[in-house]
């Protein structure tokens, strides 16, 4: 039993050590994707120690019981125990309803709250195999996403012909694009970037939508506030 | 004549073909329109050919006769001719499903090697955006198939009346009827390519699915037509399992293995016939004239969505609930103890059947569903992992303080747990809706759903299948090469696999023919490492039929097992068992003085393998 606690204790310090001090991402750009990237560490977090037990468990046993050629006789035989069931069952439980409340629900809420109030709406519209934007406010489309940084967007999105999917890699947010319906999603882009420096900086097609949907992408650039201004004076201008 | 059964089914099929096609032509005429189209044709034509093909292979003759009232004829076969023909026989049936489904996962898995080889570096590599595509969606349903089929088909039909003590399934022609729909299915699905393939994926959603090539109308007859055969199949499982138990095999003394069989019947019976309505309306969207998911007709394509799930995520616990059951089953015999805790396995089987249909949405967060779904889809599934813990407590639980037998069997079961562990964690961020956002239908997915099905259900499949084969087959493979084997793939999977999670993480999505050039890199490791993993599978080919034409005879019972299988000889006799067999115990009860499962009756035994199983005595008396 001790030295089975002990593999615990190691390999969950080992494990908690990586999940701490590895990243397995790139920095987001947008302030719901560090909201996604948050629940996920912690959900890395709270895995460590139940993966750590069940291997350490694991390779005790196989390690400490294991029966070199046939087994000439039979192990105890314990058909259950009370307490270790119990226990077991109380602590799983713990665990998923921690897991539903944080992060499940509280970023789930969050996230549904940042939608209530946006600062600016833009329309994408998919369509084999190519991302249309359409700024209404100003009243022109582009083949290029641009967003301001620090600015709340509710992203509306639709499609033409079949189901495609919203994805912005650096954004971290998804939402599919149906025929007929209006979808959205909320994003506040909180740096500048562009696809030419970054490949996360794309609209990404994320649902099988037919033979171009690996390459149904479209480019995605966030820019300061005043720099925004001047391409939607451009924009609005040549248009 | 072995081939004479095949002959006359495929004879009686191209008859109800041409007659089906040449009656929906003069439908078509009828109806003021040009007789020729190649869809509704095949569909009319296919329906009286899938007919046609049942009553030639052996329907008409073992079964539709007696309707008639002529006297059925029920030819006897022997050695390998069994196989080719409308056997009625559980045994027959078993392997009948198991070499068609390792066939299939080979077919599967070429395609797999072949997706591989395009995805070693971005850009194009050996075949066009539209053929991968392809591949992908054929990889995708025959890989479907298999998981949905191999175990509850072919481990299930063979072991589950041995192990209640029954001479049969408790309707064995229907047995042999929901086999025998099966080698269409795998026909259309391969000749999907003659008609333009289908690009959709398995999960074929609309209105890519209506407008796409006509390859896809072959692959919704294909699916209705495998969905088919498996309601039958639980039908049959249900009622073996309640009605043909031998005397004193009460339901908690029931082997582990039948009652995850039992539980996986309870969904693919009730379950199925959700997908069957879902595909057959996309089939008729593209040959009717329906608009179920032309939004500009009044349909809607999300509803296909939440219809098609809600069969395929209790699907994955038709997939898995016999994975668990293989499992425990070995891991109680090789630790040579109790299944720990086997009531609480029970009850969480139960928990999964009810919890499956309730979960179906998570599969739809980022769908553009109401959001306020969110949060009862997430609870319900995140629910989920306190039954699925059970299953671990016991796996723990009985290997704790065992006399592990590390076989290839054991090994496989312990690396099930191993990668099945992975699986379930990861399956916590995907149902998580926040960390999902981002995730789903990124190869995050890929690399969890391949953990689970794969590294678990493959896993329990090939434990089973190593377990069981002596049984099968009366024969010895290699240990030497089983446990190679074992080790290759546990190797070869994991590193494989675990790089997709961070390709997944890193802003590569799913079902893409190219990808952005700087993660080529990580998928030139993962189309290696895939390339070494399928080649392991060559090795388990050679060993296991190597040891099926002349390996070593195995005896009745080479693991000293308990359970009723082993209790009569390998392979057994047409009827089981000499004498049906009397219950007076558990299953598991190594280890308890003087406890014994069963009692067989030696009159005509086989071997003389009677009264041996559960002794406290020392195991020597083995041949």
């Amino acid at each position: 039993m001790l030295v089975v606690a002990l593999l615990w204790a190691a390999l969950t310090f080992v494990g908690e050590v990586l999940a701490v001090r590895l990243t397995p991402f790139r920095p987001a750009a947008a302030e719901e994707g560090d909201l996604i990237d948050s629940a996920f560490r912690s959900l890395t977090i709270l895995s460590v120690p139940v993966l750590a037990f069940v291997l350490a468990v694991l390779a005790y046993s196989v390690l400490r019981f294991r029966v070199p050629g046939d087994p000439t006789q039979d192990g105890p035989a314990i058909r259950t125990h009370r307490p270790t069931v119990t226990t077991w069952l109380l602590v799983t439980t713990g665990l998923t309803v921690a897991v539903i409340i944080f992060p499940g629900t509280t970023g789930l809420l969050e996230l549904h709250d940042r939608a209530r109030h946006v600062d600016m709406v833009v329309q994408v519209q998919a369509q084999r195999y190519a991302w249309k934007t359409t700024y209404p406010e100003y009243g022109f489309s582009t083949w290029e996403l641009v967003l301001p940084v620090g600015r709340r967007v509710r992203v509306e999105v639709t499609s033409t012909d079949v189901i495609h999917s919203f994805w912005v890699p650096a954004f971290r947010m998804k939402v599919d694009a149906v025929p007929g319906l209006v979808t959205t999603t909320v994003v506040t882009p909180s740096k500048a970037g562009s696809f030419q420096d970054d490949p996360d900086f794309r609209i990404q097609c994320t649902e099988l939508c037919g033979v171009g949907h690996s390459v149904m992408r479209a480019p995605v650039r966030v820019v300061e506030l005043s720099e925004f201004e001047a391409w939607v004076a451009q924009q609005s201008r040549s248009q | 004549m072995a081939f004479a059964p095949l002959l006359r089914g495929i004879g009686f099929g191209a008859v109800g073909f041409l007659l089906g096609s040449g009656l929906g032509a003069i439908v078509r005429v009828t109806m003021g329109l040009d007789p020729w189209s190649a869809e509704a044709l095949v569909v009319v034509g296919y329906i009286f050919g899938l007919v046609g093909w049942l009553l030639g292979v052996g329907v008409w003759g073992t079964w539709a006769r007696e309707w008639f009232g002529l006297a059925a004829r029920r030819g006897e076969a022997q050695g390998w001719r069994r196989y080719l023909r409308f056997s009625t026989d559980h045994k027959v049936i078993g392997v009948q499903y198991l070499v068609t489904f390792l066939v299939v996962m080979l077919l599967g898995g070429v395609l797999a090697v072949l997706m591989r080889a395009e995805l070693m570096a971005p850009g194009k590599t050996i075949m066009t955006l539209n053929t991968y595509n392809n591949a992908m969606s054929l990889h995708g349903i025959l890989m479907v198939a298999v998981a949905v089929a191999a175990i509850i088909g072919g481990l299930g039909n063979f072991l589950v009346p041995l192990l209640i003590g029954a001479e049969d399934v408790a309707f064995p022609r229907l047995n042999a009827l929901s086999f025998w729909v099966i080698p269409p299915v795998a026909v259309l699905l391969l000749l999907t390519p003659l008609m333009g393939g289908f690009d959709s994926g398995w999960t074929a959603y609309p209105p890519l699915s209506v407008i796409n090539a006509q390859g896809q109308t072959l692959y919704l007859l294909a699916f209705i037509t495998f969905g088919f055969s498996s309601i039958l199949g639980g039908l049959n499982f249900i009622a073996t399992v309640i009605a043909m138990r031998a005397p004193g095999m009460t339901w908690s003394r029931l082997p582990i293995f039948v009652w995850s069989i039992f539980a996986a019947s309870l969904i693919s019976l009730t379950a199925t016939q959700f997908v069957a309505f879902a595909l057959l309306s996309v089939l008729l969207d593209r040959v009717a004239g329906t608009s179920f998911y032309d939004a500009t007709q009044g349909g809607n394509a999300l509803l296909y969505e939440h219809l098609f799930w809600f069969y395929s995520h209790p699907a994955v616990y038709i997939m898995i609930l016999p994975a668990f059951g293989v499992a425990l089953e070995v891991l109680a015999h090789f630790s040579r103890k109790p299944l720990f805790a086997y009531k609480w396995v029970v009850g969480a089987f139960m928990a999964v059947v009810g919890l499956s249909f309730l979960v179906w949405a998570h599969h739809l967060f980022t769908s553009g569903m109401s959001d306020f779904l969110h949060l009862p889809f997430m609870v319900t599934t995140e629910l989920i992992s306190i039954p699925t813990g059970i299953v671990f407590l016991s796996s723990l639980g009985t290997i704790w303080l065992g006399r592990l037998w590390l076989t290839t069997p054991m090994l496989f079961a312990l690396g099930f747990l191993f990668n099945f562990l992975i699986g379930g964690i990861t399956g916590i961020f995907l149902a998580d809706v926040p960390t999902d956002l981002h995730l789903q239908d990124t190869y995050f997915v890929v690399a969890h759903f391949h953990y689970t099905i794969v590294g678990g259900e493959v896993f329990a499949l090939l434990a089973g299948v190593y377990y069981w084969f002596p049984k099968l087959t009366g024969r010895m493979y290699s240990e030497r090469l089983g446990k190679l084997h074992f080790w290759w793939v546990l190797l070869a999977y994991n590193v494989t696999f675990i790089p997709m999670f961070w390709a997944g993480l890193h802003g590569m999505n799913r079902r893409v023919a190219d990808y952005s050039p700087e993660l080529g890199g990580i998928n030139l490791f993962i189309s290696i490492a895939a390339f070494v993993l399928a080649a392991s599978f060559l090795l388990m080919l050679v060993n296991l039929a190597r040891a099926w034409v002349r390996g070593p005879a195995a005896g009745a019972n080479p693991w000293k097992a308990r359970t009723l299988e082993w209790q009569t000889s390998s392979p057994p006799p047409a009827e089981n068992f000499p004498a049906e067999p009397q219950v007076v115990g558990a299953p598991y009860d190594y280890g308890v003085p003087g406890s014994r499962h069963a009692v067989v009756a030696a009159k005509g035994a086989s071997e003389g393998e009677e009264k041996r199983d559960g002794d406290a005595a020392p195991r020597n008396q083995e041949d």
